[in-house]
C-alpha cells in the first residue's frame, strides 16, 4: 500500500524529476547527518533494509486477501530519520532493478515512504516516557503508516488525474477511486500497526536496548 | 523476490558475450533505451526499442517465464493508466504500455546479464558513502534473511501460528520478524568484525572490474549505435 507500483514512463518528467531531485538533496543531507556514525551501524542499517525486502515478500494471508508488510514503523523506529531514509531509499532503488516500479519512480518511493518512516522514532520516543515501548513503537508505526499511505495515494491519484487530463477520472473518478482506497489504507494501519506491537513486545522482552530510550546492555551498543 | 535471485543466478552462471562484456558498457546501454523510451514521442521509435530490448534480454539467455512474470507487472499497473487515459484508439494505450515494457526488459537485461556487485560499484562511485556502502551490504543480506523469513513462516504455520484471529496471527507474526531483527543484528555485528579483520579500508567495494573493457563490448557499442541510429532515424515519426 505504500510502495509506489508505477512502471516507467507513466508520470511526466515535472513530477518524477523533482521527486528524484528532492531524494537525492534528502538523501545527501541524511548521509550528512549520519557521517560520523559507525560502521557497524551501517551494518545493522543493511539488515534492516534486506529484513524490509524479505518482509515485502511475505504473503500474510488474511481471508480472501493477501497482505505484503512494509515494517516502515518499526524500520524507523529502530534506526531514526536518517538512516531509515537512506534504508528505504536503498530498497526502493532495489526494488525498481527488479521490476517493482519504475526507476524514475524511486524517488517518489524514497520521499513516501521515507516520511513515514522519518516520523516513527521521535513519536516513540515521545510516546516512551508514558507508555511501554512495545506500545510506543505500535503507535508510531501506526502514524508512520497512515502518513505514508496518504501519501501513497495522494501521488497515485495525482498522477492518474494528470495523465487522465479531463476524462472520467478526472473529473468524477477521483473521489471514486479514493473512496476505495481508503478501506485499504486503513486495512494497512491496522495491520502494521499489530505485526509492529507482536515486534516491539518481542524486542521489549528479548532486547530492550535496541528500542529508542532504552540505554545500551554492556558491550551491545554497536547498533546505536 | 524469487525473481531476484532467479536474476542473479543468470547474471553469475551465464556465459553468453553480454555477461563478458563489462558493466559499465551495458548500464550506459540500459541507460539510453531507458531515457528514450520515458521521452520518446514516437510510438514506431518506442516499438523498436522494445524489440531491441527483448532481443538483449533472450540472447542474455534470461528465460521467457522469467522475462514474461516481469512483464506481467508493469502491464498490470499500466493498465489502471490506460483506462485513465482511454481515448478510444489503439495508440495511446499501446505508448502507455510499450513505455514501461521497454524500461523493464531492459533492466532485466543488465541485471540478468550484470552480476549486483558490478551495478552498484559504479553506483556507489556517485552516491553517498552510506547507500553506496549499503546497497551492497543489503544485497548480501537479503537471500540470507529470505531463507529464514522462509523457513520462520514455515515454522509459525506447523505449530499452528496461523490459524486464530487476525489480530493473534499478525501479533505472532511480529514477533517471528522480530526473531529476524536480532538475527541481523548479531549478523551485522559478526560482518563488521570479520570486515575488520580483512583490512577494511573504509569503503566496502573499491573493486573496478566493472569498468574492465573485454572484445564483448564491442557487442554492447553495436547495440548502442543501432539504437542511436533508430532514434535519429524515427524521432519525429508517428
Amino acid at each position: 500500500m505504500t510502495h509506489l507500483h508505477i512502471p516507467d514512463g507513466i508520470l511526466p518528467l515535472r513530477i518524477w524529476l523533482p521527486g528524484l531531485a528532492l531524494a537525492l538533496l534528502v538523501l545527501v543531507v541524511s548521509a550528512w547527518l549520519t557521517h560520523r556514525e559507525t560502521r557497524p551501524k551501517l551494518a545493522f542499517q543493511s539488515s534492516i533494509g534486506a529484513l524490509m525486502l524479505a518482509a515485502m515478500a511475505i504473503e500474510l494471508p488474511l481471508g480472501p486477501l493477501e497482505y505484503h508488510l512494509s515494517l516502515l514503523g518499526p524500520v524507523g523506529v529502530l534506526l531514526g530519520p536518517a538512516a531509515a531514509f537512506q534504508v528505504v531509499f536503498v530498497v526502493s532503488a532495489m526494488l525498481a532493478l527488479v521490476g517493482h516500479g519504475g526507476l524514475t519512480v524511486v524517488g517518489w518511493n524514497a520521499l513516501v515512504l521515507g516520511a513515514g518512516a522519518g516520523i516513527a522514532r521521535p513519536i516513540a520516543r515521545a510516546l516512551s516516557a508514558r507508555f511501554d515501548p512495545a506500545v510506543s513503537m505500535a503507535a508510531a508505526t501506526a502514524c508512520a503508516q497512515a502518513l505514508s499511505g496518504a501519501l501513497w495515494v495522494a501521488v497515485m491519484l495525482g498522477g492518474l488525474r494528470l495523465v487522465s487530463r479531463g476524462r472520467w477520472l478526472h473529473d468524477t473518478g477521483t473521489p471514486v477511486l479514493a473512496a476505495l482506497a481508503a478501506p485499504l489504507w486503513a486495512a494497512g494501519v491496522v495491520i502494521e500497526t499489530l505485526v509492529a506491537l507482536g515486534l516491539g513486545r518481542f524486542l521489549q522482552r528479548v532486547r530492550p536496548d535496541l528500542l529508542p530510550g532504552r540505554a545500551p546492555l554492556p558491550g551491545k551498543d554497536l547498533a546505536r | 523476490m524469487n525473481a531476484l535471485s532467479s536474476m542473479d543466478l543468470i547474471a553469475t552462471a551465464g556465459r553468453t558475450p553480454w555477461h563478458r562484456a563489462s558493466a559499465l558498457s551495458k548500464i550506459a546501454l540500459a541507460l539510453l533505451i531507458l531515457l528514450l523510451a520515458v521521452f520518446t514521442p514516437s510510438l514506431s521509435l518506442l516499438g523498436v526499442l522494445f524489440g531491441v530490448a527483448v532481443l538483449l534480454a533472450l540472447s542474455a539467455r534470461v528465460p521467457v517465464r522469467l522475462l514474461l512474470t516481469a512483464m506481467a507487472y508493469p502491464v498490470a499497473f499500466a493498465l489502471l493508466f490506460v483506462l485513465a487515459r482511454w481515448d478510444g484508439t489503439w495508440i495511446t494505450p499501446a505508448r502507455i504500455l510499450l513505455r514501461p515494457l521497454t524500461c523493464c526488459v531492459a533492466v532485466i537485461w543488465l541485471m540478468g546479464s550484470t552480476p549486483y556487485p558490478d551495478v552498484f560499484a559504479p553506483l556507489s562511485r556517485v552516491l553517498p558513502r552510506a547507500v553506496g556502502d549499503g546497497l551492497f551490504l543489503t544485497y548480501r543480506a537479503l537471500f540470507d534473511l529470505i531463507d529464514r523469513s522462509g523457513r520462520l513462516w514455515r515454522a509459525i504455520r506447523l505449530r499452528g501460528g496461523a490459524e486464530g484471529s487476525a489480530r493473534r496471527r499478525l501479533s505472532l507474526a511480529g514477533e517471528g520478524l522480530g526473531t529476524l531483527v536480532l538475527y541481523g543484528f548479531e549478523r551485522s555485528q559478526r560482518f563488521y568484525a570479520t570486515m575488520q579483520l580483512r583490512g577494511h579500508s573504509g569503503r566496502i567495494c573499491g573493486c573496478r572490474h566493472y569498468a574492465d573493457v573485454t572484445p564483448a563490448d564491442l557487442l554492447t557499442l553495436a547495440a548502442a549505435v543501432g539504437v542511436i541510429l533508430a532514434a535519429v532515424t524515427l524521432w519525429g515519426r508517428p
